[in-house]
C-alpha cells in the first residue's frame, strides 16, 4: 500500500447464499490516477464497488477512502466520495433539477451553492432542456448523465463510477469523457468499471482486471498491456475462447 | 398452452423459495390456515345443505358466498396485493394471440393459496347437496362452486388492474374521480349491512336478503345447489348462465386492461417542458415552509412521492376508503348507546382506525426500492430520516384523521364524543407509527418494479399481512392505557383523553423514531439488500 492511494481495497470478500462472488481483493487506486477496473460480467466488479463505497456490507476487509475507513468512519469516507451506482435506481418521480437539489440539501450543502451548481450542471450535461420532465421519463443516457451530476455535486475527491458509460450515445458519451478528464486534470481520482475496453484505453492511466472474483492482473496502463492491445491481454487474462468458425453453421 | 402458463408459474413459485427459508415457513404456514379455515368452512356449508333445516338451507350459501366475493374484490385491493409473478408486460414479445394469453394468464392466477382454499370452502356445498340430493343437485351445486372460483378469480384480477390504470394516470383529478368512484363502490354494501343490521330480529328479512343476494353475481353461482335441491332446475340454469355472462365480461374488462399494461405508462406520459422559475433551491420547496437543510429536503420529497408514486397513492386511497367505512359501519349500525358504553365504541373504534393510519409507513423504505441506495451512499442520519418521513406522512394522513373523526360525530348527531375520539385516535396513531416504524426497519421487504400498483412478489402475501397484522396488533395493544382511562374514568376520563391522548402518541412516536433511527444507522445496506428486487 502506497501513502499517496487513494482508494485503497484490502481483502474483501463477499459471499451469497455459498457462492462466492468476491474472493478477497486488494487494490490500491493512486491519488489522481484515472483507474478502469476490467472484467467480464458476473466478475463481481459491481459487487466490489457496492462494498467499497458502503452499500453493501463485506463479509471481510476494508476499504479506505483518503485514508478513512468506510465501514468503521463512514460519515468522513462517505463526505469525500462521489459515486454513480449502476443498475439502482435514482428518485425517479423527482425532475432533474429538483433531484439534484434534493442530493445537495442531503449533503448539508448551503442553498446558494446548490442554486449556483445545479444549474451549471444541468447546463454542461445538456439537461437543462428537460425542464420539469421527471427523471423516470428520461432516456437511458440521460439518465447516466444525472447520475454523474449526482455524484459530482458536492466536489467529492474521490469518484465512483460503475458502467458510466453503458447504453450511453457518442455524444453524450464525449460529455461524460470531458468532464471526467478535467476532473482528473484538477487533482480528482477517478475509478470506474467498464467492459467498453476501447475507452478504457484512451482514458485511463492505470488498470486492473478482474475475473471470477479476483484480481488477475493491475498496473499502469502500459504494464498490463505489454506489446499487445488491452483486447488480447483482456481476453488472454480472462481466459476467453476464440471461435473456430465451425460452431453456427445453420446461421 | 394453459399447462405452459401453469408450470410457469409453479417454477417461478419453487425458484423464489431458492435458499431462503423463512420464506418458506410463512408459505407452509399460510398453507396450513388454508386448508384450517377452508375445512371448516367445507364443513359448516355441507352441514348448511345436507341438514333440513328450511331457515339454514338458503341464508348460508348466499351470505357465506357474498362475503367471499366481495372478500375477493375488496381484500387483494386494501390487504394482500395481487401475485402477479407472470407479470403481463413480458410476454409483450412473444407471438400469443390475445384470447391464449388471457387464458394461460387466469390459469396462472388460479394456482394459489387464496383460490385453493375457496374451492376448498365451497366445495363443501357441493358435498352437502350430493349427500341430500343425490348426484344430480351435487353435479349442479358443484358447477356452480367451478365458476364462482372463477368469478372470483376473474373478479380480483380485473379489478385490480382496472383500478391500477386509474391511478397510473398522474392528475389529482383522475385521482379523486378513483377515490369516488371507490365510496360509491363500497356505499351498496355499506346499505346492504346497515338494512339487515337494524333489522336482525326477522329472519323472513334476512331471507329475502338472500333471495335478492342469489339472483345478483355475488352469491348466483353457490345458491344453484339450493335451486337444484328444490327442483327448480330453470332459475339454477339461469343462475348459472347469469354468472357465466358476468365472467366473460370481467375477462373482456381484463383483457382490455391488459393491453394498456403491455404497452407500458410510456403512452400517459406527457413531457413536461415548461421552463421553470426561481432558483433550484426555491423551486424544490415550492411553497412549503420548511428548513433548507437535509431534514427539509426529506420531507418535501417525501410530500412530493406520496403524491407522485403510484403505489403510495395507492395505500393512502384504500386507507381513506376503509378508515371512512369501518367507524361509519359501528356508529350507524348500532342502536344508540348510553354514555359510557358510546365512549368505550368510539373510543375503540378510533383506535382501530388510528393505528391502521399508522401502518401505511410499515413498508415506507420498500417503496423507494434501490433509489434508496442514495440515501446509504451519503450516510443520512437514521433519526433524522425517520422523523422527516413521520412528519411528511402525517402531514397528509392527520388532516384525514380530523377530518374522519368530525365526520363521525356528525353522523352520530353527537359533537360532545370528540374530544374522546380525537385522544384516543391521535394515541393510537402513535403507537402505530412507532410500531410500523420499527417494522419498517426491520422487517422491509422488495416490492416488484412493475407497474401494478397492488402486485407482490410471489409467496409476500403472507409475509406482508402477518407484518402489517403484528403492526397493527401492537399498535393498538399499546393504545390500551389510553383507552382504558376513557372506559372507566368517566366524564374525567372523557375530559383528559385529548391532552393525555396526544401526549402520549406524541411520546410513543418519539421513544419509536430515537430507537428505530439508531438501529437504522447500523442496519443502512441490509435494509437496502431487503428492498432489492431480485431478478
Amino acid at each position: 500500500m502506497t501513502e499517496d492511494s487513494a482508494f485503497a481495497l484490502h481483502g474483501l470478500v463477499k459471499t451469497f447464499d455459498g457462492k462466492v462472488a468476491v474472493d478477497g481483493v486488494d487494490l490500491s487506486v493512486p491519488a489522481g490516477s484515472f483507474f478502469g477496473l476490467l472484467g467480464p460480467n458476473g466478475a463481481g466488479k459491481t459487487t466490489t464497488l457496492s462494498m467499497a463505497v458502503g452499500l453493501l456490507r463485506p463479509d471481510a476487509g476494508q476499504a479506505l477512502v483518503l485514508g478513512h475507513d468506510v465501514w468503521r468512519d463512514p460519515v468522513r469516507a462517505k463526505s469525500l466520495i462521489g459515486v454513480m451506482p449502476d443498475g439502482v435506481r435514482l428518485f425517479d418521480r423527482l425532475d432533474g433539477t429538483e433531484l439534484l437539489t434534493y442530493q445537495g440539501l442531503l449533503r448539508g450543502m448551503a442553498p446558494d451553492v446548490i442554486d449556483a451548481r445545479v444549474t451549471e450542471l444541468l447546463d454542461v450535461l445538456a439537461l437543462a432542456d428537460a425542464g420539469r420532465t421527471l427523471v423516470i421519463d428520461y432516456s437511458a443516457g440521460m439518465k447516466k448523465k444525472i447520475a454523474l451530476a449526482c455524484a459530482l455535486l458536492h466536489a467529492p475527491r474521490l469518484l465512483v463510477l460503475d458502467e458510466p458509460f453503458e447504453a450511453v450515445d457518442p455524444v453524450s458519451g464525449a460529455t461524460i469523457r470531458d468532464i471526467l478528464t478535467r476532473y482528473v486534470a484538477g487533482g480528482g481520482t477517478v475509478i470506474f468499471s467498464s467492459h467498453v475496453l476501447e475507452v478504457v484505453e484512451r482514458l485511463c492511466s492505470h488498470v486492473a482486471i478482474m475475473a471470477a472474483g479476483r484480481i488477475r492482473a493491475v498496473g499502469t496502463l502500459g504494464e498490463v498491456r505489454g506489446q499487445r492491445t488491452l483486447e488480447e491481454a483482456f481476453v488472454e487474462v480472462v481466459g476467453g475462447r476464440t471461435a473456430t468458425g465451425a460452431e453456427l453453421s445453420w446461421l | 398452452m394453459a399447462l405452459t402458463f401453469a408450470r410457469l408459474k409453479l417454477r417461478v413459485l419453487r425458484n423464489g423459495f431458492r435458499g431462503r427459508p423463512g420464506k418458506v415457513l410463512l408459505f407452509v404456514l399460510g398453507l396450513v390456515g388454508a386448508v384450517v379455515y377452508g375445512g371448516i368452512a367445507a364443513l359448516l356449508f355441507a352441514v348448511a345443505l345436507a341438514a333440513d333445516i328450511p331457515a339454514l338451507t338458503m341464508l348460508a350459501p348466499a351470505f357465506g358466498g357474498a362475503a367471499l366475493v366481495l372478500g375477493w374484490l375488496f381484500l387483494p385491493l386494501v390487504w394482500f396485493g395481487i401475485d402477479e409473478s407472470l407479470e403481463p408486460g413480458r410476454f409483450a414479445l412473444l407471438p400469443l394471440p390475445k384470447p391464449v394469453l388471457v387464458r394461460g394468464l387466469l390459469v396462472a392466477a388460479l394456482l394459489g393459496v387464496p383460490a385453493a382454499a375457496t374451492l376448498l370452502a365451497t366445495s363443501g356445498l357441493a358435498i352437502g347437496a350430493a349427500l341430500r340430493g343425490g348426484p344430480g343437485p351435487g353435479l349442479v351445486a358443484a358447477v356452480g362452486v367451478a365458476l364462482g372460483l372463477l368469478l372470483c378469480v376473474v373478479l380480483s384480477r380485473a379489478v385490480t388492474s382496472g383500478f391500477a390504470q386509474a391511478l397510473r394516470a398522474r392528475k389529482t383529478r383522475d385521482l379523486a374521480a378513483v377515490l369516488l368512484a371507490v365510496l360509491a363502490a363500497s356505499l351498496g354494501p355499506i346499505q346492504l349491512a346497515l338494512t339487515s343490521g337494524a333489522q336482525q330480529v326477522g329472519a323472513d328479512r334476512l331471507e329475502s336478503v338472500a333471495d335478492v343476494l342469489g339472483w345478483t353475481p355475488l352469491a348466483a353461482p353457490y345458491v344453484v345447489g339450493v335451486d337444484a335441491l328444490e327442483g327448480r332446475w330453470l332459475s339454477a340454469a339461469a343462475r348459472l348462465a347469469l354468472t357465466a355472462v358476468t365472467i366473460l365480461l370481467l375477462m373482456s374488462w381484463w383483457a382490455r386492461s391488459l393491453e394498456s399494461a403491455m404497452l407500458g405508462a410510456s403512452g400517459g406520459a406527457a413531457v413536461r417542458t415548461r421552463v421553470a422559475s426561481g432558483t433550484p433551491v426555491a423551486r424544490f420547496f415550492g411553497r412549503l415552509r420548511l428548513p433548507r437543510t437535509a431534514y427539509g429536503a426529506l420531507v418535501a420529497r417525501e410530500l412530493k412521492y406520496w403524491v407522485r408514486d403510484v403505489r403510495r397513492r395507492a395505500s393512502l386511497i384504500t386507507f381513506a376508503v376503509i378508515g371512512v367505512f369501518l367507524p361509519v359501519m359501528t356508529s350507524l349500525s348500532d342502536p344508540p348507546a348510553s354514555g359510557a358504553v358510546a365512549q368505550g365504541l368510539h373510543g375503540g373504534t378510533m383506535v382501530l382506525v388510528g393505528a391502521l393510519a399508522g401502518l401505511g409507513i410499515a413498508n415506507q423504505f420498500g417503496y423507494d426500492g434501490t433509489a434508496y441506495a442514495a440515501h446509504v451512499v451519503i450516510g443520512v442520519p437514521g433519526r433524522v430520516e425517520l422523523r422527516a418521513r413521520v412528519v411528511a406522512y402525517s402531514w397528509i394522513i392527520v388532516p384525514l384523521l380530523v377530518m374522519l373523526a368530525v365526520l363521525n360525530a356528525v353522523l352520530r348527531g353527537d359533537l360532545s364524543v370528540l374530544p374522546v375520539m380525537f385522544g384516543t385516535l391521535f394515541t393510537a396513531y402513535g403507537t402505530g407509527l412507532a410500531c410500523a416504524t420499527h417494522v419498517s426497519v426491520w422487517a422491509a421487504y422488495a416490492l416488484p418494479e412493475n407497474q401494478n400498483p397492488f402486485a407482490i412478489n410471489t409467496g409476500s402475501g403472507m409475509a406482508k399481512s402477518l407484518l402489517a397484522m403484528a403492526a397493527w396488533l401492537g399498535g393498538m395493544v399499546l393504545a390500551l392505557p389510553v383507552l382504558v382511562l376513557v372506559l372507566l374514568g368517566g366524564s374525567v376520563g372523557a375530559a383528559l383523553a385529548l391532552p393525555v391522548g396526544v401526549a402520549y402518541g406524541l411520546a410513543a412516536v418519539w421513544l419509536g423514531l430515537v430507537t428505530a433511527g439508531d438501529v437504522l444507522d447500523h442496519r443502512r445496506p441490509e435494509l437496502l439488500t431487503a428492498i432489492t428486487p431480485r431478478n
